[in-house]
């Protein structure tokens, strides 16, 4: 589904230059969840906003399906994300002012989902993430693990063929982030896709496949045995 | 969407409650501010304005080498009128210029400001008495009050008849007929409380006689200027008619006319005084400053909140919102809380109009469509949201989910200068106010306490309609007055020493000519009023000559011929050879503004103005039976103003002249007040997101062994040096500006150096304070909180 060719990001300050990003070649398939892995300022996250169109790269190639991204205008970005894709991020990222069912209900706005089918749509996934009872709460009301289940709900309310997630668990619990992990494999299973950044081994241990950056390379990529077979 | 972003927007504005009701409350003052400077502007450009032929409606004047005057003689009317074809109509006007009473059995009405005016000149200004406009037959004027007079005189009047009202003291037998009741229009150049509308006006008066307004309405169209040449030759031509004398027909040759557009009579006239037009002026820049200022605020603060909505604009941009979308949204916002602060202005504008009202004598109202309020406030506050609202909502919107979303997100070294650039241009302009306030307070002071060279305590100003041309005259009534116990002098002169213009004309010594002023007095007028006598002396009954052609002159007289030994010589003027008796000190009976002018006092005057202004000195303790015996006696002593005694206290009339300077300082005092009320709230606000940026390295900064007073300065030394650069640049502007106006001053102060010094050591002490209440905060809390949210 993802075809990334020859990618390069560099960071300019006034004084230095830093490459984030030297020649990447990533693929990957349909209903995959990648982990990308590697020590801090390997280029990972640089790499996830680049996959999530946050981020412009100066060459390369990059292909949804069969579009190239790289293309296309901040409208189109815009308009191609809202479509395609939901995130993920560590710190959560929900809105203070918003309800937990505003929160979740922003994506499908954008979208332009009539009201409706809107509350349809965010009522189903709460009930799936179990976090029905706190639809009318603000996020600071919410524990970390509540919280970050209701990101993902938002990530994944508007039904996106390609989930990014910058390490979701870092900033939780490991009871509450087995159960992130938990949630975003049961995700996979039901054919979504995810590109995940993590720190952590145990959490790549949910995933199919484990790319190793390092200064802005790919140095390896390893098939998780376990969890391949367990799709199988 | 639209709810979900008005669901954020008010969630955000209640959770920074304070924060919000400075920006809204800032901005609602200034705008109230402002909304009465608009009222006051609008209603001070649009005199006359509703007049059919305002744009072509001219007042004629006259230019003299030295001086210029809008007073014409109404020859000049009849040939304009004969001799232009694209003069449309020509209005002749003249003020009675005295008050005096109508009555009618037990009901009196003074008659203050009696308009004598021609039927063109009623129909130009589309006068409106009742029962319509007429013209009067040749022989007749008709005579109209205004509600409030008819009122008094005719309480129970029902129907639409002309009445016969008695005119001045009973005995004195004098009627008129008043045909009706007349509207008044405050905003006219036209002000009267009653008119006489003649079908001409005195047009058997030649040129010498120049007491009358002309007023021409051209044809539109006409070239004025053309016009102008054309009516200063027709002048001059009538003029020189008959004359022989060589030295007056150069005179006359430099004698021009000036046509005056009425629009520019109320607020800046050619001949006259344009005091209401600088006030405007003044006000208008700081109505515009003080909204200016909270425009400011408003930027300033919705920038330091940027960082704290920056994960929303992150995450909807995530989500795939545009950047328009994000920018509507923020503008959108912003224009809320103006939409709010308008409202708020409105409320308040109403709760304060009526002191703005008495303060600048005007009638003004909100709650009125015509007085376009509404569709300038629409455009205020476009302007309003898109200076205080644009910059931030682009900044905000501009902001890179990447960065913003991880967390490690600070606000541009851009929008610091902005914002650093921001706060200096707010101090610096109430530093200005500051510097202005205090120098409009030593002045006024100055003009309070300074010497103006007479007495106007415990004389006292007395209504007449009786011309006491010579000494004879005036004697009798002298006599009576003198015998009421407190009444120390009493004297008559052509006008009251409080701002009244006197009269000018040539007068020659040893040859040497000159353009001064004359007043025409009476015996005891410089004791009444206490003016000294330098050199020689006043005026005495010992000397028979001196109600013949003896002549006192001022100073500024003597300085003007240069004279050595002015007593003994003779001064020639109006035909007459006068010899100078005395110099008497000069004392400024036109205020502060102008410089005394040069004038020549005497008792006969053949080119004069009729003596009437009575003034009498009255010993304090028995000013209030003096007066009261005055008045029982007023019909015998004075038959034509009989019981309708009439007075006032020279000292209120001459503190009238302070009005303008009254008014400005009023204005300036609430507008600094405003200006240093909404930057220091706008400096609270702004400090306290300084501080909570700098919670963290507080922290670490105590942590590593801070003391509070290190931190207090810490925190307070950016701000320190934002109000010393806003003194630094204020100081030379407000010399400038100061300079200016006191140069408007004949006598004034020197620029003193206390405003300066004072302005920079109230912003700095208000500066600290307020900051340091912020810091307090910071200073005080537990540094681990601060750290543990990492």
């Amino acid at each position: 589904m993802i075809k990334i060719e020859n990618l390069e990001k560099v960071y300019k300050t006034e004084e230095i230059e830093t490459t984030a990003l030297n020649g990447i070649n990533l693929h990957v398939k349909e209903g995959e969840f990648v982990s990308i892995m590697g020590p801090s300022g390997c280029g990972k996250s640089t790499l996830l906003n680049v996959m999530g169109l946050l981020d412009k790269p100066e060459s390369g190639s990059y292909k949804f399906v069969e579009t190239e991204l790289l293309t296309l205008n901040d409208r189109e970005r815009s308009n191609f994300r809202k479509r395609n894709m939901g995130f993920v991020f560590q710190n959560f990222n929900l809105i203070d002012e918003l309800t937990v069912f505003e929160n979740i209900e922003l994506p499908l706005i954008y979208n332009k989902v009539p009201a409706g089918e809107r509350k349809k749509l965010v009522n189903e996934i709460i009930g799936r993430m179990n976090i029905v009872n706190r639809s009318s709460h603000f996020p600071q009301q919410l524990s970390g693990g509540q919280q970050q289940r209701v990101a993902v709900a938002r990530a994944l309310v508007t039904k996106p063929k390609l989930v990014l997630a910058d390490e979701p668990t870092g900033n939780l619990d490991s009871t509450h982030g087995n159960e992130v992990m938990e949630l975003l494999c049961e995700l996979n299973e039901t054919g979504t896709t995810i590109v995940m950044v993590t720190h952590s081994s145990h959490d790549a241990s949910f995933s199919n496949r484990i790319i190793n950056l390092k200064d802005g390379h790919v140095i390896s990529e390893k098939i998780n045995k376990g969890r391949t077979e367990e799709l199988i | 969407m639209f709810k979900l972003n008005l669901k954020i927007a008010l969630r955000n504005l209640w959770k920074n409650k304070g924060i919000t009701a400075i920006n809204v409350g800032g901005l609602a003052i200034a705008l109230a501010a402002f909304i009465l400077v608009m009222l006051y502007a609008t209603y001070e450009t649009s005199f006359d304005k509703k007049l059919p032929n305002y744009k072509n409606i001219y007042l004629v004047g006259r230019i003299y080498p030295d001086f210029k005057t809008n007073y014409t003689a109404p020859p000049l009317a009849k040939a304009i009128k004969q001799n232009f074809g694209e003069v449309e109509k020509v209005g002749v006007t003249k003020a009675a210029g005295f008050e005096f009473a109508l009555s009618k059995d037990a009901q009196v009405f003074f008659m203050k400001n009696c308009l004598i005016l021609d039927y063109n000149a009623a129909q130009m200004f589309d006068l409106k008495p009742s029962g319509g406009l007429t013209e009067p037959h040749a022989d007749n004027r008709l005579m109209y009050v205004n509600n409030e007079g008819m009122k008094i005189l005719f309480p129970h009047k029902k129907d639409n008849k002309p009445e016969i009202v008695a005119v001045g003291g009973k005995s004195s037998g004098q009627t008129a007929t008043i045909s009706g009741t007349i509207l008044t229009n405050p905003q006219s150049n036209l002000t009267f409380d009653g008119v006489a509308i003649a079908k001409e006006l005195d047009t058997y008066l030649d040129y010498g006689y120049n007491n009358y307004n002309t007023y021409i309405q051209v044809k539109p169209g006409t070239d004025i200027e053309n016009l102008t040449s054309k009516i200063t030759s027709l002048y001059r031509k009538e003029l020189l008619k008959g004359e022989t004398d060589q030295s007056t027909i150069n005179e006359i040759k430099a004698i021009n006319v000036f046509l005056d557009p009425l629009k520019n009579l109320h607020l800046k006239p050619k001949a006259g005084n344009d005091a209401n037009y600088k006030v405007l002026i003044a006000i208008s820049v700081l109505g515009f400053l003080i909204l200016v200022i909270a425009g400011i605020n408003f930027t300033n603060l919705s920038i330091a909140q940027a960082t704290k909505r920056a994960k929303e604009v992150g995450v909807k941009k995530v989500m795939g919102a545009f950047r328009l979308q994000l920018t509507t949204q923020f503008l959108l916002e912003i224009f809320m809380q103006c939409f709010v602060a308008t409202l708020l202005g409105l409320i308040l504008a109403e709760l304060v109009l009526p002191k703005f009202n008495s303060l600048f004598m005007v009638d003004l109202t909100i709650w009125r469509f015509e007085n376009n309020l509404f569709w300038q406030l629409i455009l205020v506050l476009i302007f309003i949201t898109i200076v205080a609202g644009l910059y931030p909502s682009l900044v905000l919107s501009k902001f890179n989910p990447a960065a913003v979303l991880k967390g490690n997100f600070s606000t541009t070294k851009k929008s610091y200068w902005l914002r650093n650039g921001l706060l200096v241009m707010q101090f610096t302009i109430a530093v200005i106010f500051i510097i202005g306030l205090l120098t409009i307070n030593s002045q006024l002071k100055y003009m309070r306490t300074q010497d103006i060279g007479f007495n106007t305590n415990q004389v006292v100003n007395i209504k007449n309609l009786t011309y006491f041309n010579t000494a004879k005259d005036f004697e009798p009534l002298r006599e009576k007055v003198l015998k009421i116990e407190g009444v120390k002098s009493a004297t008559v002169a052509s006008e009251i020493p409080v701002g009244a213009e006197n009269g000018s004309n040539s007068y020659s010594i040893e040859g040497q000519e000159a353009n001064i002023e004359f007043l025409d007095v009476d015996f005891d007028y410089f004791e009444t009023l206490n003016i000294k006598v330098k050199e020689g002396r006043s005026f005495s009954k010992t000397f028979n000559a001196d109600t013949v052609n003896s002549a006192i002159l001022n100073e500024s007289a003597i300085a003007k011929y240069n004279l050595k030994n002015p007593i003994g010589k003779i001064i020639r003027g109006c035909n007459t050879d006068y010899k100078i008796v005395g110099v008497i000190k000069d004392f400024k009976t036109q205020g502060f503004q102008e410089a005394v002018k040069p004038t020549i006092y005497a008792m006969k005057n053949p080119c004069g103005n009729s003596k009437t202004q009575i003034l009498l000195k009255i010993d304090e303790q028995y000013m209030t039976s003096a007066l009261a015996a005055l008045k029982s006696q007023w019909p015998t002593i004075n038959k034509r103003d009989g019981e309708n005694f009439r007075y006032e206290f020279l000292d209120e009339l001459y503190g009238k002249l302070f009005k303008k300077q009254e008014q400005l300082q009023s204005v300036f005092f609430v507008a600094a007040l405003i200006t240093i009320f909404i930057a220091i709230l706008g400096l609270y606000a702004f400090a306290k997101y300084i501080t909570n940026g700098r919670i963290k390295e507080i922290a670490v900064r105590k942590i590593l062994g801070a003391n509070d007073i290190q931190i207090f300065k810490l925190i307070n030394t950016s701000f320190f040096v934002m109000v010393i650069i806003a003194n630094l640049i204020a100081w030379p502007l407000a010399y400038i500006l100061i300079k200016k106006w006191l140069a408007t001053f004949a006598y004034r102060i020197d620029i003193p150096m206390l405003p300066f010094a004072l302005s920079a050591f109230i912003t700095i002490c208000l500066t600290v304070i307020t900051v340091s209440i912020q810091a307090k905060k910071a200073v005080k809390s537990n540094p681990v909180d601060a750290l543990k949210y990492e």
